[in-house]
C-alpha cells in the first residue's frame, strides 16, 4: 500500500481550486469537503493494512541518497487519523463560517494545502520529507494567519509567526545536515539503530527541540500563537490547536529515544513548565475569546512536553490525542459566539451563550474535558500526566497549581459569555439564530468523539506498549487531584465571574492580574533583539557607505592629481627646455656618482 | 569528441544572427525578433536537455577549425554539468527579460540586441573551454551590460554605470594577468582547461598562489561578494529592470562558475579554502546587516544577491562533488529566482511608480498577481523545500559541513537574518491594507507569462532535482 497517496486528494484539490474560475466559488467548498473525505476513507484503509516503511529516492549524489521515507508504524497512524478525522469536520464548519465569495477560492486553497502537508508530516520517517512537510505547515500556516491582511494586526500577526518559526527551520536544516553528513542517511530508521555515538547527537537533538519549541509555541518563542488568533477561526481550530502546533510534540516523540539516550529530557521538563505556567497565567489574563484558548494550547503542548521531559511517553500520547477533540471544539464554539455577537473578540462583550441551547451544550462538553471531569477523555490525559509527576515532587507540585489555573481559566471563559446583556450596554446585535447548522454539526460529532477517546485509555496500552515500554495506571489520587482542581476551577470562577465579584477582585489584585499579564514583556525582549540587530545594522551601514566614500575620495584623488599636473603641460617651449636641462643634469650627476 | 551536431556553434550563430537582425529591424518590431531568437535559443537548450536526460550526462564538446596555431589557442567548446546548468538557466533568463522585462517599452531595439549580445556572451563564456575565449566572452558581457545600465538605466545610471565597469575592467584586468602567468607556467604552453587541470601541479607553488589570487579576486568581485560589493547595490539601483535581471541573474554567475573553474583548476585552492570560507561567512553575514537598512525594494533585492552568492562561494569553497553540485545548483535557483524578484520590483515600480517600501502599502489589494508572485520569490529565496533553492541550499551545507565540519553551517544563520527583513517587508509593503497606494498603471500579459516562466522553473528544479543532479553522480 503506497502511504504517500494519502496527500493525493488533497493535493488534486488545491489544484482544482486554483484552476477553477472565480465564478465557481460556490463548488470551491464542496471539492475540499469531498476531498477530505476520500482522504478519510483512504486513512481507513491505510488503517486496516499492516505497518511499513516505504522509501522513495527523490535524488541522490556522491552516494548520499535523499529518501523521501514514509512510515505507517503506530505513531504515524495515530496523527494520520487524527488529521483525517479533523479535516472534513474543519471543512464542514468553515461552509457555514466563511461566507464572502471572493475569500472561498483562497482559503480552501491553503486548507488543503495545509492538511496535505500535514499529513505528509505525519507519515514521514525521514528527515527530507518531514522538512518538507515542516517548512509547508510553516508557508501555509503564515498565509492562513495573515488571510484577512487588511484587518490592521492580522499580517503583523503572520509575519511574527513565521519569523519565528524560520528560526525554528534554521536550526532544524543545520541539525539536517549535521545527521545527513555524519549517518549518511536521512532516515529515522538509521538513526534509530545507531545512536551509540550520543555526544555527536547532542548538538543536532538540541537543534531539533529549538525547531519543536518555535512549532510548538513553547518558552521563549510561544508568543506567535496568541497572535496567530487573527486568523480565521477555522484556522485556529485546525492549525493552531488540534495539528499543526503539536508537529513540535510528534517530532520529539517520534525520536523519544534518542532524547532519552542523550540527557536532554530535564531540557523539555524546564521549558515545559515555563512554558504552561506563561500559558496558564496568560489564558487567566487575556479579555480576548480566542487568545485565552490559544493560551491554553501553549499550556496544553507545555503539558505533553512535561509529560515528554518526564519520561512519560503513554501519558504524552493520550493527551496528545484526546487534546484535539476539545480543543477544536472550543474554538469552534468561540467562532460561534463571535458570529452570534457581531465577530467581537473581547469576552467580556459577549453576552447570552445559553441562548443557543444546541450550542452551549456542546461547548459544556469541551469546557468539561480541558477541565479534566470524569469520564470526559481530557480527565484520562491530565490524571496519567499527574501519574507520571507523582514521583518527582516539584513537578507535582507545580503540575496542581497550572491545572488549577487550568479550571478557573476555562469556566471563566464558559461563565463570561453566559452574562445577559445589562439594557443600559445594550450596543451590539446579538443574533444566536444566525449559526448555521453546519457549525454546530462538526461540534457535536466532536462531542461524541471526546466521550469515545475515554476509552483509548483501555484501548491504547494493547498497542502502544512497543512503543511506550511502560503503561501507567491512574491511581485513586489522580482521580481526586483532577477532578478536584476541575472542581475548585468552577467554584472559585463562578465566585468571580457569576456573582460579580470581577470588579472588586480586579482593582484589588492589579499586581496579580499584571503578573499574570505577561506577554507584553516577553513581545517587548523580542522588540530588543530586533532592535539590537538594526542597531549592529545601522552601524555596519555607516561603515560601508564610510568605505564607499573612501574608495570615491580615491578616484577623485587621482582627478586632482591630473588636474595638478596639467599645469605642467603649458605649451610654453621654454619651460619644457628648463625641465629638460634639469632633468639632463640630473641623470649627468647620477651617472658620475 | 564531437557530437553529431554542433549544438553550441548553433546557439551561437544564431543569437549572433539575432543581434544583426534585431539591429536592422524597427523599433517596434525589434522585440518580437529578439523573443524569436532568445526562444530558439531557449529551445536548443531545452533540446540539449532532453538529450542529456536520455543519455544520462552532459558531455558536448566542440572543436572549430579556427584557431591561432603560435599561443595555441583554438576554438573548442565544453559543456560540464555545472557550465550546462548554468547556460541553460541564462537562455531562460534571458528570454524572460526580453519578454516581460522592459515593461515601459523603452528603447526597445537598442535593449533587445544589448540583451542577445549578454546572452551570446554568457554561453560562450560557460562553454568555452579555453582561457582565452573564457576572457574575450566575460568582457563582452561585461561591456553590454555597461551600456545596459549607461543607456537605459534612470537618472543617476552614468555614475553607477562608470563605477560599474570601472569594478568590472579592474578585475578583467586581474582576470588577464592571470591567464598569461599561467599560460607561461604551464609545461606545454596552453589556455585549454583541461589541460590546465591536469597539469597545474607543474606549476610552483609561489606562483600558483599568485595565479590564485589574482583569479580570486577577479571573480570575487564580479560575484561580488564581500569586501568587493560595493558596485552592485548601485548598479541594481540605477539599472532598468532588464538590466537587474541580467546583472544579478546570469553575470553574478560568470564569477561564480569561475570559482569553480579555480578550485578545479588550481590544486592549491584546497590550500586556502578555509580562508575563502571565511570570508564568504564574514560576508554573508556583513551584507544580511546591511539588507536590513534598505528601503529601496531593489537594493534589498540586490543585497540578497550579495547573501546568495557569498553561500555559493562557501559551496565552492568545500571543494567535495556535493559542494560544488550544490553550488552550480544555486546558481542555478538563484538565477531564475532573482530574475523573478526583479521583474515583480520592476512591475511595482511600474504599477505603482514608487519602489520605497516606506510609501508602498497594500500592493496586493491593487496588483495581486504580483504581490504573490513577490511572495512565491521571497520564499523561493529563502530557500523553502520544493523551490529549487532549497536543493542548492541543503546541498552546499551537506557539502561544507563535509569539509569543514560543524562550522560549514555557520552561514545558514544569515537566512535567518534576511528572511526577517524580507517578511518584513511583505509585511509593511504588500500585505497592509491601511493608507493602500494607489495604481497609476497596469502589468500586461507578457510579464504574467514572464512570471508563469520563472515560476515554473522555480518548481521544476524543486520537484525534479534528480534530472539534472544525475548529471553530476557520472
Amino acid at each position: 500500500m503506497t502511504a504517500i497517496l494519502i496527500i493525493a486528494p488533497l493535493v488534486l484539490a488545491a489544484l482544482a481550486i486554483m484552476l477553477v474560475g472565480e465564478e465557481h466559488f460556490k463548488t470551491v467548498k464542496y471539492i475540499a469537503f469531498g476531498a477530505s473525505i476520500v482522504t478519510l476513507l483512504f486513512a481507513i484503509l491505510l488503517y486496516q493494512t499492516p505497518p511499513g516503511i516505504e522509501t522513495y529516492s527523490w535524488f541522490s549524489i556522491a552516494g548520499l541518497s535523499f529518501n523521501i521515507t514514509t512510515s505507517t508504524e503506530t505513531l504515524n497512524m495515530l496523527l494520520m487519523m487524527l488529521v483525517s478525522v479533523m479535516t472534513p469536520l474543519i471543512f464542514l464548519y468553515s461552509m457555514g463560517y466563511l461566507e464572502t465569495p471572493s475569500e472561498q477560492r483562497r482559503f480552501y486553497f491553503e486548507m488543503c494545502l495545509f492538511a496535505a502537508s500535514m499529513l505528509l508530516f505525519s507519515i514521514s520517517a525521514g528527515f527530507i520529507s518531514l522538512f518538507i512537510a515542516w517548512e509547508m505547515l510553516g508557508v501555509t500556516s503564515y498565509l492562513l494567519i495573515g488571510f484577512w491582511y487588511k484587518r490592521e494586526h492580522a499580517a503583523t500577526a503572520a509575519r511574527k509567526a513565521i519569523t519565528t518559526i524560520l528560526i525554528g527551520d534554521i536550526a532544524m536544516l543545520v541539525a539536517i545536515v549535521l545527521i545527513g553528513v555524519h549517518y549518511h542517511s536521512f532516515d529515522f530508521a538509521t538513526l534509530m539503530s545507531q545512536y551509540q555515538n550520543t555526544s555527536f547527537l547532542y548538538l543536532p537533538l538540541l537543534l531539533i527541540l529549538i525547531a519543536a519549541f518555535t512549532k510548538s509555541a513553547q518558552f521563549p518563542f510561544h508568543e506567535w500563537l496568541s497572535d496567530a488568533m487573527e486568523g480565521p477561526t477555522p484556522v485556529s481550530a485546525f492549525l493552531h490547536s488540534s495539528t499543526m502546533v503539536k508537529a513540535g510534540v510528534f517530532l520529539i516523540m517520534v525520536l523519544f529515544p534518542l532524547y532519552s539516550q542523550t540527557g536532554l529530557l530535564p531540557v523539555i521538563l524546564i521549558v515545559g513548565i515555563i512554558s504552561a505556567a506563561i500559558g496558564a497565567s496568560n489564558a487567566l489574563a487575556s479579555r480576548h475569546i480566542k487568545k485565552i484558548l490559544a493560551y491554553s494550547t501553549i499550556e496544553d503542548l507545555a503539558l505533553m512536553f512535561i509529560g515528554i521531559g518526564l519520561g512519560a511517553l503513554y501519558a504524552t500520547i493520550l493527551l496528545f490525542f484526546v487534546q484535539s477533540f476539545y480543543k477544536a471544539l472550543l474554538f469552534m464554539g468561540s467562532g460561534a459566539i463571535m458570529k452570534a455577537n457581531e465577530d467581537e473578540e473581547d469576552i467580556f462583550k459577549t453576552y447570552n451563550s445559553s441562548k443557543n441551547r444546541k450550542l452551549y451544550v456542546a461547548l459544556l462538553f469541551g469546557v468539561l474535558s480541558i477541565a479534566g471531569v470524569f469520564p470526559f477523555s481530557g480527565f484520562f490525559g491530565k490524571a496519567l500526566l499527574g501519574s507520571a509527576a507523582s514521583s518527582n515532587l516539584p513537578v507535582y507540585i507545580m503540575l496542581v497549581i497550572i491545572e488549577l489555573a487550568g479550571g478557573i481559566y476555562i469556566f471563566r471563559w464558559l461563565f463570561i459569555p453566559l452574562r445577559n446583556m445589562n439594557e443600559k450596554e445594550e450596543t451590539v446585535y446579538i443574533n444566536y439564530n444566525s449559526i448555521p447548522p453546519t457549525m454546530i454539526a462538526p461540534m457535536y460529532i466532536l462531542a461524541i468523539l471526546i466521550l469515545l477517546a475515554s476509552f483509548s485509555y483501555i484501548y491504547f496500552p494493547t498497542f502502544l506498549l512497543p512503543i511506550v515500554k511502560n503503561v501507567q495506571q491512574i491511581t485513586w489520587p489522580e482521580v481526586l487531584f483532577v477532578n478536584g482542581t476541575a472542581i475548585v476551577g468552577l467554584l472559585v470562577a463562578n465566585y468571580v465571574y457569576r456573582q460579580g465579584h470581577r470588579f472588586y477582585m480586579a482593582s484589588k489584585h492589579k499586581n496579580l492580574f499584571n503578573a499574570l499579564n505577561n506577554s507584553a514583556i516577553i513581545n517587548r525582549a523580542y522588540v530588543a533583539i530586533a532592535a539590537a540587530f538594526m542597531y549592529t545594522a545601522r552601524a555596519i551601514s555607516r561603515f560601508d557607505s564610510g568605505v564607499d566614500k573612501f574608495t570615491y575620495s580615491f578616484s577623485e584623488a587621482f582627478i586632482e592629481s591630473g588636474h595638478s599636473i596639467k599645469g605642467l603641460v603649458n605649451g610654453q617651449v621654454n619651460t619644457y627646455l628648463l625641465a629638460f636641462i634639469a632633468g639632463f643634469i640630473i641623470l649627468v650627476i647620477a651617472f658620475a656618482l | 569528441m564531437i557530437e553529431p551536431f554542433p549544438f553550441i556553434g548553433l546557439l551561437l550563430f544564431s543569437l549572433a544572427a539575432g543581434i544583426v537582425v534585431t539591429m536592422i529591424s524597427e523599433e517596434t518590431h525589434s522585440r518580437r525578433v529578439g523573443i524569436i531568437f532568445s526562444g530558439f535559443a531557449m529551445l536548443i537548450a531545452f533540446y540539449m536537455l532532453y538529450l542529456g536526460v536520455t543519455s544520462g550526462s552532459i558531455n558536448v564538446s566542440e572543436s572549430y577549425p579556427y584557431y591561432i596555431p603560435t599561443f595555441g589557442i583554438q576554438f573548442l567548446f565544453q559543456l560540464t554539468p555545472v557550465s550546462f546548468l548554468l547556460a541553460f538557466m541564462a537562455t531562460i533568463v534571458a528570454f524572460v527579460t526580453i519578454l516581460a522585462g522592459n515593461i515601459d517599452r523603452e528603447e526597445e531595439r537598442i535593449a533587445t540586441s544589448l540583451i542577445l549580445l549578454f546572452e551570446f556572451a554568457a554561453i560562450g563564456l560557460f562553454a568555452s573551454s579555453n582561457l582565452f575565449l573564457f576572457f574575450i566572452f566575460w568582457d563582452i558581457g561585461v561591456i553590454a551590460l555597461f551600456f545596459m545600465i549607461y543607456l537605459l538605466g534612470s537618472a543617476n545610471r552614468r555614475r553607477a554605470a562608470m563605477k560599474f565597469i570601472i569594478y568590472e575592467i579592474f578585475a578583467s584586468l586581474l582576470l588577464l594577468f592571470g591567464i598569461i602567468l599561467i599560460y607561461f607556467y604551464t609545461p606545454v604552453h596552453s589556455f585549454n582547461i583541461n589541460y590546465i587541470a591536469t597539469n597545474a601541479y607543474s606549476i610552483p607553488g609561489n606562483m600558483q598562489t599568485l595565479i590564485f589570487l589574482l583569479f580570486f579576486v577577479a571573480f570575487l568581485t564580479n560575484m561580488p561578494v564581500f569586501p568587493m560589493h560595493l558596485w552592485l547595490p548601485e548598479a541594481h539601483t540605477e539599472a532598468s529592470t532588464q538590466g537587474s535581471m541580467l546583472l544579478s541573474g546570469i553575470l553574478t554567475k560568470f564569477g561564480g562558475y569561475g570559482m569553480v573553474l579555480l578550485f578545479t583548476m588550481l590544486p592549491i585552492g584546497q590550500a586556502y579554502s578555509v580562508y575563502v570560507a571565511a570570508l564568504a561567512t564574514v560576508s554573508a553575514f556583513y551584507i544580511s546587516f546591511m539588507l536590513m537598512v534598505q528601503n529601496d525594494i531593489k537594493r534589498i533585492i540586490a543585497y540578497t544577491t550579495i547573501v546568495e552568492m557569498s553561500i555559493i562561494l562557501f559551496g565552492i569553497c568545500a571543494v567535495n562533488t556535493v559542494g560544488t553540485a550544490g553550488a552550480a545548483y544555486a546558481m542555478l535557483a538563484h538565477g531564475f529566482a532573482i530574475a523573478l524578484l526583479f521583474l515583480t520590483a520592476g512591475s511595482i515600480k511600474h504599477i505603482f511608480a514608487e519602489r520605497d517600501i516606506r510609501l508602498l502599502r497594500g500592493i496586493v489589494s491593487n496588483a495581486t498577481s504580483t504581490a504573490y508572485v513577490l511572495l512565491t520569490g521571497v520564499l523561493a529565496t529563502t530557500g523553502i523545500p520544493l523551490t529549487a533553492a532549497f536543493i542548492g541550499d541543503i546541498l552546499i551545507f551537506i557539502g561544507a559541513v563535509q569539509a569543514f565540519s560543524i562550522y560549514g553551517a555557520i552561514p545558514l544563520v544569515t537566512i535567518i537574518m534576511f528572511g526577517a527583513y524580507l517578511y518584513y517587508v511583505l509585511n509593511k509593503s504588500v500585505f497592509s491594507a491601511k493608507e493602500e497606494t494607489s495604481p497609476v498603471d497596469y502589468i500586461g500579459m507578457p510579464q504574467k507569462v514572464g512570471y508563469a516562466i520563472l515560476l515554473f522553473f522555480i518548481f521544476l528544479f524543486g520537484l525534479l532535482p534528480f534530472v539534472v543532479l544525475n548529471f553530476f553522480n557520472v
